[in-house]
C-alpha cells in the first residue's frame, strides 16, 4: 500500500518528503512528462477552482521537482487532505495507494497529474468511491495515480494498466478517470476537457482494454482468418459446417419453423442430413441401398470417411428429422423447381446424400440436391420398402404430392439409366427446365398458397413458444384457410353495405372491431404500431410532414 | 416531400407481409371485388392477430392438459372457441 500515513503531519512538505523517499524507478519520460505534467497541471489549475492553498503549494513544488515529484506531490496532496474526508481527499488517498507498476507500460510516464485535485469534485467523488473498493488490491503507485487522474492527455498510454488489472470491473463512468483509462489504447478522449471540464462528455462506459490481451488477440486473429461458413456453395465439403447446422437444426426438429430462411434451412438440412445419412446407410443397407447398392455404398463410405465424427452421435435423429422436415417443406415449398427439388431431396434422400456428395462438383446447392434426389428417388422407387418407409416417416405428407415429385424425378432417370453418374446430367437438365406440364397441374396452385400460409404458420409456432406437432401445424393451416374465407366474405358484406365494390381499409377496420381487436380503448393505429413494421406503419397511419402535406394522402 | 408509397428495395423488412399472396387469395375468393392499396396490410394485421390469439389459446389448452407439445386437439379446441 502506499506509504502515506494518515497520522503524519499534513503539511505538503512532509508529505512530499515521504513521497520522494519512495522513488519510482520507472519514469523514462520524466522530462517530457514533467513538462507535460506542468502544462497539464497549469491547465487543470486554471480550470479547477483552486481548491486549496496547499494545492497551489503543491503545484509549485511539483514544478520544481519534476515528473516524479509532481506525481508524488499529487499523492502528497491527497494524503494531506485525508483528514478532511472530502471526496477529493478520498480520491487522493486512493491515488496514493494505487498500484505503482504497470506491466504494460514501458513509458508509464508520470504524467504528473496537475492538481490531482481533480477537475470535478463530483466526479472524483464517484470515482473515489469506486476506487476505494479496489484499494486493497492496488499497490502503491507513485506515478500512476496522478497519471490516471490527469484528464485529457493522450500521451498517457498505458497508465491505466494497473487499474486495468486491479480494477477489472471499474465502472468507468467517471469522466476524468475514464478519459485517462481509455487513453491507453482507445482513441484519446476529451483533450479539451481540461479547459472545460463541465462541457466534457462522458466517454462511453466501457471496460478498459488490457493491452497484452488485446495485442495477443490481434495477433491471433490476424494469423487465423475467420472461418467463413459458405453454406450455399459447398454443401458437403466441410463436416464442421454440417455440425453447426445440425446443432441448430435438432432443437427445432419438431417445429419446422426453426429455419426461417427456406434456402438456408434446405442447405443446412441437406448437409446435416448428409452426414447423418451416411451413418444410417450402413445401418439400413437393405432398405436404402437396394436400388443402387454399389454406388450408394461407395458414396456412403466416402461420406463416412469424411464426416464420420460429425454425424456419429445423432445419426438417426437428424436423418428422420431431415426426412420429416423435408417432407414438411415439400408441402410448403414454393413453386420453383429448384426449391421443390431441394426440399423433395430431403424427403426421399437417404441414399442420395452420398450421391449428392459426388455432385458437389456442381457447386450449386439446388442442383446438388436435385441430383441427389433424382437418383435417390429412383432408387427409392425401385425399392418398395423404401417407398413405404418414406410415407411412414412423414405421416403428414400428402402422398400424391410426394409421388408426383418422385415421379417427376424418376422420369429423367430411366432414360439415362440407373447409374448414378448418368443420372447426374439428367438432374441438372431437370432443374433448369420448367416443371413438366403433366405433373405440375395442381402444384402451382396449391404450393404458393401453402407457401403463403406457411408464413403465418411460422408466426403461429413463434407465438406458441412451445414445440408443436406436425399435425397441429396442418390444423393451423386449415384454420387459416377458413379464416381467410370468412374474412373475404365479411369484407364483401361490409363493402356492399357501404355501396362500394372496392374493399377499403375502413371495411377491414370494421371487421377488426367486430372481432373485438379494435375497441374504444384500443384503436387501429395502436395495433398497427404494435404489430406491423415501420414501413407498413408509414403507409397506414397518416403522418404530417413539412409543407403542409400529409402522407398517405387522405 | 411525401414519402414514397413503396419501400425501397434495399430495405430489408423483417416480418414482411405477403402482399402478393394476400391479394391473390382475395382475388380468388372474390373476383368481383377489388382490394385497396393498404387494405391488404390491414388484412395481414388481422391475420397476425388471429394467429396470435390462436397460438395463445392453443398454448393454454396444451398447458391445461399438461402436455409439453401442442397437439392437434389443442389447436382444434382453440379454433372452435374462435368460431363466432
Amino acid at each position: 500500500m502506499a506509504d502515506h500515513d494518515p497520522d503524519s503531519d499534513s503539511t505538503p512538505r512532509t508529505l512530499l518528503r515521504r513521497v520522494l523517499d519512495t522513488a519510482d524507478p520507472r519514469t523514462p519520460r520524466r522530462p517530457r512528462s514533467a513538462r507535460a505534467g506542468a502544462q497539464r497541471r497549469a491547465l487543470l489549475e486554471t480550470a479547477s477552482s483552486r481548491r486549496s492553498s496547499s494545492q497551489t503549494k503543491m503545484t509549485t513544488r511539483r514544478h520544481s521537482h519534476g515528473a516524479r515529484s509532481i506525481s508524488r506531490s499529487a499523492y502528497v496532496q491527497a494524503s494531506g487532505h485525508l483528514k478532511e474526508q472530502t471526496p477529493r481527499t478520498l480520491l487522493k488517498n486512493i491515488l496514493l495507494t494505487a498500484p505503482e507498476s504497470s506491466i504494460l507500460m514501458p513509458k508509464s510516464v508520470v504524467k504528473p497529474v496537475p492538481a490531482p485535485q481533480v477537475v470535478q469534485p463530483s466526479r472524483r467523488e464517484s470515482s473515489l468511491g469506486s476506487l476505494e473498493l479496489q484499494l486493497p488490491e492496488l499497490e502503491p503507485p507513485t506515478t500512476l495515480a496522478p497519471g490516471l487522474l490527469a484528464p485529457g492527455r493522450r500521451k498517457q498510454r498505458l497508465r491505466l494498466s494497473m487499474f486495468q488489472q486491479g480494477v477489472p470491473d471499474f465502472p468507468l463512468c467517471l469522466l476524468p478517470l475514464t478519459s485517462s483509462l481509455n487513453l491507453t489504447f482507445a482513441t484519446p478522449l476529451q483533450p479539451q476537457s481540461v479547459q472545460r471540464p463541465g462541457l466534457a462528455r462522458r466517454p462511453p462506459a466501457r471496460r478498459a482494454v488490457d493491452v497484452g490481451a488485446f495485442l495477443q488477440d490481434l495477433r491471433d486473429t490476424s494469423l487465423a482468418p475467420p472461418n467463413i461458413v459458405l453454406e450455399d456453395t459447398q454443401p458437403f465439403s466441410q463436416p464442421t459446417v454440417g455440425c453447426s447446422p445440425r446443432v441448430y437444426r435438432s432443437p427445432p426438429c419438431m417445429p419446422h419453423t426453426g429455419a426461417e430462411d427456406t434456402e438456408l434451412a434446405a442447405g443446412c438440412k441437406k448437409r446435416s442430413s448428409g452426414p447423418g445419412m451416411q451413418t444410417n446407410s450402413p445401418e439400413k443397407p437393405a432398405q436404402f441401398l437396394a436400388g443402387e447398392a454399389e454406388e450408394v455404398d461407395a458414396f456412403a463410405l466416402d461420406f463416412l470417411s469424411t464426416s464420420s465424427g460429425v454425424s456419429g452421435e445423432d445419426g438417426v435423429e437428424p436423418l428422420q428429422d431431415g426426412v420429416e422436415e423435408a417432407e414438411k417443406r415439400m408441402e410448403e415449398e414454393g413453386v420453383s423447381v429448384s426449391e421443390m427439388e431441394a426440399t423433395g431431396a430431403q424427403g426421399p434422400s437417404r441414399a442420395e446424400e452420398p450421391e449428392g456428395h459426388t455432385e458437389v462438383t456442381e457447386a450449386e446447392e439446388s442442383q446438388g440436391t436435385a441430383e441427389a434426389k433424382g437418383p435417390g428417388a429412383s432408387s427409392g422407387d425401385e425399392d418398395a420398402s423404401d417407398r413405404a418407409a418414406r410415407p411412414e416417416l412423414v405421416s403428414s405428407t400428402p402422398e400424391s404430392l410426394q409421388a408426383r415429385r418422385h415421379h417427376q424425378f424418376l422420369e429423367p432417370d430411366p432414360p439415362p439409366g440407373a447409374a448414378v453418374l448418368s443420372s447426374e446430367p439428367a438432374e441438372p437438365l431437370l432443374v433448369r427446365r420448367p416443371p413438366r406440364p403433366g405433373t405440375t397441374g395442381p402444384r402451382p396452385q396449391q404450393d404458393p398458397h401453402k407457401a403463403g400460409l406457411s408464413h403465418y404458420v411460422k408466426f403461429f409456432s413463434f407465438y406458441a413458444k412451445m414445440p408443436m406437432e406436425r399435425k397441429a401445424l396442418e390444423m393451423v393451416e386449415k384454420c387459416l384457410d377458413k379464416y381467410f374465407q370468412h374474412l373475404c366474405d365479411d369484407l364483401e358484406v361490409f363493402a356492399a353495405h357501404a355501396g362500394r365494390k372496392t374493399v377499403k381499409p375502413e371495411d377491414v377496420e370494421l371487421l377488426m372491431r367486430r372481432q373485438g381487436l379494435v375497441t374504444d380503448q384500443v384503436s387501429l393505429h395502436v395495433l398497427v404500431e404494435r404489430y406491423l413494421p415501420l414501413e407498413y406503419r408509414q403507409l397506414l397511419i397518416p403522418c404530417a410532414s413539412s409543407g403542409n402535406s400529409v402522407f398517405p394522402a387522405q | 416531400m411525401a414519402l414514397s408509397t413503396t419501400v425501397s428495395q434495399r430495405k430489408q423488412i423483417k416480418r414482411k407481409a405477403p402482399r402478393g399472396f394476400l391479394k391473390r387469395v382475395f382475388k380468388r375468393q372474390k373476383p368481383q371485388l377489388r382490394l385497396e392499396k393498404s387494405g391488404d396490410l390491414l388484412v395481414h394485421l388481422s391475420c397476425l392477430l388471429f394467429v396470435h390469439r390462436l397460438a395463445e389459446e392453443s398454448r393454454t389448452n396444451a398447458c391445461e392438459n399438461k402436455c409439453g407439445v401442442i397437439n392437434k386437439e389443442h389447436v382444434l379446441a382453440a379454433a372452435k372457441s374462435f368460431v363466432e
